[in-house]
């Protein structure tokens, strides 16, 4: 991102919106909800632009990330903050688990990696002696004061995933203009053509999903300081997989900002219309929305709003 | 250099490729031709790595390569193009090269690429998209600039020749004559224009229904009535 475009992104995320919402509590739930799907569509578009591979099994690496840090935190007393970078390693690794997987293309890994997400459901659900099945996880250990500041509040929390979200967005980037991201963007298309020039490819679609899965972790670990509890049905939900998935198709998938502003957008929309309109079935209109931006801008919102500002500066000059 | 032993190629019921064996030199320019089918193509895959075959040896530089993975042997200096160019997709031209040599090599040298982008004309073309905005001469060019910026002491070329008009032919074939030279590099060469074999290579192996037939000096290969055969299906005697 050009950084005359991130100090006005920063300036409203740590400034505006703390100003205006701080004191806010709906509007400050609101915007952590909508910034944990965020983290959660960022890494599941790094692995779909980057990685190729559209996955359907994300839902695993936030379910593991938030079991993780909770049982660290609560039975062996670890800090939160380590508890919740714990819980994106445990995430990464338990995607070591679906390396089978990436030798297969399309539909076929994307039904194979759901498959493997429901198998870590059932684990939690069944390793009652750890996970305590599915009466879950209760008195998580919040986000901790430091400095007087409470970041278990929910302005505190809507700081602590604006941060990570940020930082995983300046880590997409990194990796995306690196010559890892560019061997990884040319592999889409032609894997053979990059194989023989030296690319491992294999290799680099393992370490897309071992950040898209460390991401998702840390995303789900602090989701679950911030609500306390958690169940098998809960963390490891197909929501998180899905709703990410049409932020991502929605903001589009091929840019950097897409996921955020699609994320951020369609929760919102989901949260503050939609809900007002109909209330139960409410996300029936996120299909229809998601419809008609696939029919009217594939590539989805931030590349439209990007071509329609590049028109009217065209027409202006 | 390359040395193949007894290579052995099953397709289902088809013998694709049948005991080859052959030698090539880093000194070589070797032309390998036959009619369509004869398995040349596949016998590009197996020293690269494409195809595993069913029996056989593939020494390189001493080194059995044959449990290599195709990114490992290009590491190693095996270096190839495709008869269909492929190139690299949403990367320009210099992208392209930017990613053979950093895979390739371990290293990025920015007036190494300036140096193949001019040997293969294409430095007027290097910010260009290399997937939708190059012609074909461009794009074969870009097949061996890819190849070259992995520093190959072995390059495969595979009917680079195929599809281009007379005067992108000529200009190819200038090229590859410099290839050799300037790079210092073995070359093995898949073509089926015999004239542009006899001008390139001083050596010719000739493959048919998987077998080599012939392995000698160009001139008394294309003499050789089994070759004829081959080609024409009437004895040459």
């Amino acid at each position: 991102m050009k950084i005359r475009f991130l100090l006005p992104v920063l300036a409203v995320v740590y400034l505006a919106i703390p100003y205006l919402w701080g004191g806010n509590n709906y509007v400050m739930s609101l915007l952590v909800a909508a910034f944990i799907i965020a983290g959660v569509a960022l890494a599941w578009a790094l692995l779909a632009n980057l990685g190729g591979m559209v996955s359907f099994g994300h839902s695993a690496f936030f379910g593991v990330g938030a079991y993780l840090s909770a049982l660290l935190c609560i039975n062996y007393r670890l800090p939160v903050l380590a508890g919740i970078l714990m819980g994106g390693i445990g995430a990464a690794v338990a995607s070591i688990a679906m390396l089978p997987a990436l030798r297969l293309r399309g539909p076929y890994f994307a039904l194979a990696v759901l498959a493997y997400a429901n198998i870590f459901k059932i684990l939690a659900m069944e390793f009652k002696g750890i996970t305590e099945g599915a009466a879950g996880v209760t008195n998580i250990p919040a986000l901790p004061t430091v400095m007087g500041f409470d970041f278990s509040s929910k302005l505190g929390t809507y700081l602590v995933i604006v941060t990570i979200v940020l930082l995983f967005t300046g880590s997409y980037h990194l990796i995306r203009v690196s010559h890892y991201g560019a061997a990884l963007k040319a592999m889409h298309d032609s894997e053979d053509a990059t194989r023989v020039v030296g690319v491992n490819s294999t290799l680099l679609k393992a370490m897309m999903l071992f950040v898209s899965a460390f991401m998702t972790g840390v995303v789900g670990a602090v989701n679950a300081h911030y609500i306390n509890f958690i169940d098998p049905d809960y963390a490891f939900d197909l929501g998180w997989t899905l709703l990410p998935m049409v932020a991502v198709v929605f903001g589009g998938y091929r840019t950097l900002m897409g996921p955020l502003v699609g994320a951020v957008g369609i929760f919102m929309l989901d949260q503050l219309v939609f809900k007002a309109l109909i209330g139960t079935g409410h996300q029936i209109m996120l299909g229809a929305v998601l419809a008609v931006m696939v029919l009217f801008s594939p590539d989805g919102l931030v590349p439209l709003i990007g071509d329609k500002w590049k028109r009217i500066r065209r027409a202006q000059a | 250099m390359l040395k193949l032993e007894s290579i052995n190629v099953q397709f289902g019921g088809l013998a694709a490729l049948q005991d080859v064996s052959m030698e090539i030199d880093s000194e070589d320019v070797v032309g390998l031709v036959g009619p369509n089918g004869a398995g040349k193509t596949t016998l590009f895959n197996v020293i690269s790595g494409l195809v595993r075959p069913s029996g056989g040896r593939v020494l390189f530089n001493g080194i059995d390569v044959l449990r290599k993975p195709l990114y490992a042997r290009a590491r190693m200096g095996i270096g190839r193009t495709f008869q269909i160019p492929q190139p690299m997709h949403e990367l320009t031209v210099r992208e392209n090269l930017l990613v053979a040599q950093r895979f390739g090599t371990g290293s990025v040298n920015q007036s190494k690429i300036d140096e193949i982008l001019d040997f293969v004309r294409l430095s007027d073309k290097s910010d260009r998209d290399a997937a939708t905005e190059l012609a074909l001469t461009e794009l074969k060019a870009l097949e061996v600039a890819k190849a070259l910026a992995i520093q190959p002491k072995l390059l495969l070329l595979d009917e680079v020749l195929a599809g281009l008009e007379t005067g992108g032919k000529r200009q190819f074939i200038q090229m590859l004559s410099d290839l050799h030279r300037q790079f210092g590099i073995g070359i093995l060469i898949i073509e089926h224009d015999i004239e542009t074999i006899s001008s390139l290579c001083k050596r010719v192996c000739v493959l048919n229904f998987g077998e080599l037939i012939a392995d000698g000096a160009a001139e008394a290969v294309f003499n050789n009535p089994e070759v004829i055969k081959s080609y024409t299906g009437e004895s040459g005697a």
